[in-house]
């Protein structure tokens, strides 16, 4: 059934205990993620950009059941995952494959290529250790590196490299669904795009259905089937890629998109900065996560959280103005 | 996976250059090994034996009774006795006795006089013997390599625990962790000494009881440097990393943390061999130890103590404990100077 979901997240919610600093205080909590809905179809890719500190590794992590959530329920392949301890998930984990962000970190110093790569057959197979090499070699063969490196340490190689050691490990499986934590964001800009297309190309031979998270629009636009825009633990906006870049309907979407930097220095635009720092995540203030920063905020935004509702089958938006004009949108930007 | 990651080599490198500290931990592993094959050089009986044609290799295995040399006993051939037979008969017959021709348990007893004797090269007792006339030198070999042993047995123990406490207690967290802290800092309180002593009055200890009994109060220290580290290592992504894969929490804890966290525990290890020794010469020197005639360092401290007027005993006993402990310190300064990590910041 290819419109089933691949992966199905609902009402999710992770919330870190904030320390108290008196005995008496009333625990507060530091919700980075606060009740998300999300589907993801095989061999799809959904984009989910936002701002640093926003949640999006949160949500990575929970959806990986590498955090354990809060509330709410997380389907993979119509088994819900969040009931299952982490040994019931030990299975799954080969499908569920995740690629970090900092490729320094995310490699075991005193492991060599091998050893890393070798770990998922030790784990979930029972190879032979002939035939795990084989396997190794594969799969350094099938990121782009060269097959003889199996022995070198991570140290001994490049951001860019390790970044594809990473993806090598994710792979090693055959996973239906990668969850990407901003993967480039540690590598030089020309690196970026090389690591991008490897994801992409491995996408169409694999059918992996791809969770790409990232602070940059530019990136994401590049590989996404669909963007979800993230605001303080919240998902704003959802829309398929064409759709968001062509009529972003939330008015932080529409900043993002106006921080693209435009390669071509002729073409002037409307400067437009968005004013403040993200507020706190601790115990935010009723109404809309945006209101404090938002041009249109009113007294309608302070008190109720908008909910995000869908505009079109391609389009939903979590924003009082856009569903109260739905069909006679016009941009509070346009002069 | 390689024991020795770049970083290791780059340390065991810098501890090579290190001279002083290299050439101390050469000299030490060598004269570690030769106490262990003692026997072929501190020893009452040869090393080769030609009787009538028939060649004997007394060192190892089992006793060779008097009566294969023609005496009439069954007990043990008194070898002294063989080789002055030997000169006085001149039938051919030869022994290649090891250069000091004493055992550690061996009473030698010059006619005319009363122990303890000075050394002398002619009667071979190098370092002269002790109030019981048992060779010094002998006492001292057999004594460093109990000595040693019980070091690296206690080590080995204590390690062991310790190491595996602090990294389930790193790892786990939260109460457990919390309850052994407590644990620990109980028995940290305990005074060692006192409970062998009160032990040593009860049972006899012997070499594994009293090396269990100071394990039992003296592995605490590591597990906070231990528990340290894993604290830290668990929180890098790479443990992350391996738990996505659905790597078990053992084999993230053994394969993953433990190697990146054990080095510390490298820097330790001269000085816990150092306490291992000082212990154990303190407990002999107080009587609590080993069981006699064991050779023991601290015995013959003890000895030389309350008989001063033989110098030559406390004097072979504290020269023998100085130059131990110095090479030993040596070593432990040149290996937490090679693993400084000032010395090794290099920016990528």
């Amino acid at each position: 059934m290819p419109n089933e979901p691949l992966l199905e997240i609902k009402n999710l919610k992770k919330y870190f205990p904030v320390k108290k600093s008196s005995l008496f205080d009333k625990r507060r909590y530091l919700m980075a993620v606060d009740d998300i809905n999300l589907k993801i179809r095989p061999g799809e890719t959904l984009g989910i950009v936002g701002e640093s500190g926003c949640g999006k590794s949160t949500l990575a992590k929970t959806i990986a059941r590498l955090y354990e959530h809060t509330s709410g329920q997380i389907f993979f392949k119509n088994t819900e995952i969040t009931l299952l301890s982490q040994k019931q998930l030990q299975p799954l984990r080969p499908k569920i494959q995740y690629i970090f962000q900092d490729p320094y970190e995310s490699l075991n110093p005193r492991h060599t290529v091998a050893n890393i790569l070798e770990e998922p057959f030790i784990i979930h197979t029972d190879l032979s250790p002939l035939e795990r090499k084989i396997e190794v070699k594969n799969l350094l063969e099938k990121v782009g590196l060269a097959p003889d490196s199996d022995q070198k340490y991570p140290n001994e190689f490049s951001g860019g490299q390790r970044q594809r050691i990473g993806i090598a490990r994710a792979i090693a499986l055959k996973p239906e669904i990668l969850i990407c934590d901003e993967p480039v964001s540690a590598l030089d800009v020309s690196v970026q795009s090389q690591i991008i297309n490897l994801l992409i190309a491995l996408q169409q031979e694999l059918n992996i259905a791809i969770l790409f998270i990232a602070h940059d629009l530019a990136v994401v636009k590049h590989i996404s089937d669909r963007i979800a825009v993230m605001y303080l633990g919240k998902i704003v906006e959802s829309a398929t890629s064409d759709e968001l870049f062509k009529t972003p309907r939330h008015p932080y979407t529409q900043f993002l998109l106006d921080a693209i930097p435009n390669p071509n220095p002729a073409i002037k635009r409307v400067k437009r900065r968005i004013q403040g720092e993200l507020p706190s995540p601790i115990d935010p203030a009723p109404g809309c996560r945006f209101q404090s920063r938002c041009p249109m905020a009113t007294d309608q935004c302070k008190s109720l959280l908008p909910e995000l509702l869908s505009l079109s089958d391609k389009h939903s938006v979590a924003c009082h103005h856009q569903v109260d004009s739905v069909g006679n949108w016009s941009s509070p930007w346009a002069s | 996976m390689n024991f020795l990651s770049p970083q290791g080599q780059r340390r065991l490198q810098k501890f090579k250059s290190l001279k002083r500290g290299y050439y101390s931990f050469v000299l030490m592993i060598s004269l570690i090994l030769l106490s262990l094959v003692a026997e072929l050089f501190v020893n009452n009986r040869p090393l080769v034996v030609q009787y009538n044609d028939q060649i004997y290799f007394p060192t190892y295995g089992d006793i060779l009774p008097g009566t294969i040399f023609g005496y009439d006993y069954q007990w043990e051939t008194n070898y002294k006795k063989l080789e002055s037979d030997f000169v006085k008969s001149q039938n051919g017959n030869w022994m290649i006795m090891p250069i000091v021709p004493f055992s550690p348990f061996e009473n030698n007893f010059i006619e005319g006089e009363y122990p303890p004797y000075p050394p002398s090269i002619s009667s071979k007792h190098y370092l002269g013997t002790d109030m019981a006339g048992r060779d010094i030198l002998a006492r001292l070999i057999y004594g460093f390599r109990i000595a040693i042993l019980f070091s690296l047995l206690l080590l080995t123990v204590t390690y062991v625990i310790g190491v595996s406490l602090g990294a389930v207690m790193g790892y786990l967290g939260g109460t457990f962790d919390l309850v052994f802290q407590r644990i620990i800092e109980i028995l940290s309180n305990v005074p060692i000494l006192y409970i062998i002593m009160i032990v040593a009055s009860i049972i006899t200890p012997n070499f594994w009881t009293l090396a269990l009994l100071l394990a039992a109060f003296s592995w605490m220290g590591l597990t906070w440097y231990m528990r340290t580290e894993t604290y830290r290592e668990n929180t890098r992504e790479y443990v992350l990393a391996a738990r996505a894969i659905g790597a078990s929490n053992t084999r993230i804890m053994f394969k993953h943390i433990l190697p990146n966290s054990v080095s510390i525990l490298v820097t330790f290890f001269p000085f816990s061999v150092v306490s291992g020794i000082t212990a154990l010469t303190s407990l002999d020197y107080l009587g609590f130890g080993l069981p006699s005639p064991t050779p023991s360092w601290g015995e013959l401290l003890q000895q030389g103590t309350s008989n001063l007027e033989y110098q030559w005993i406390a004097a072979s006993a504290v020269a023998a404990l100085s130059i131990v402990l110095t090479l030993v310190t040596f070593i432990g300064e040149a290996i937490r100077e090679a693993f400084d990590p000032k010395k090794y910041s290099y920016y990528e």
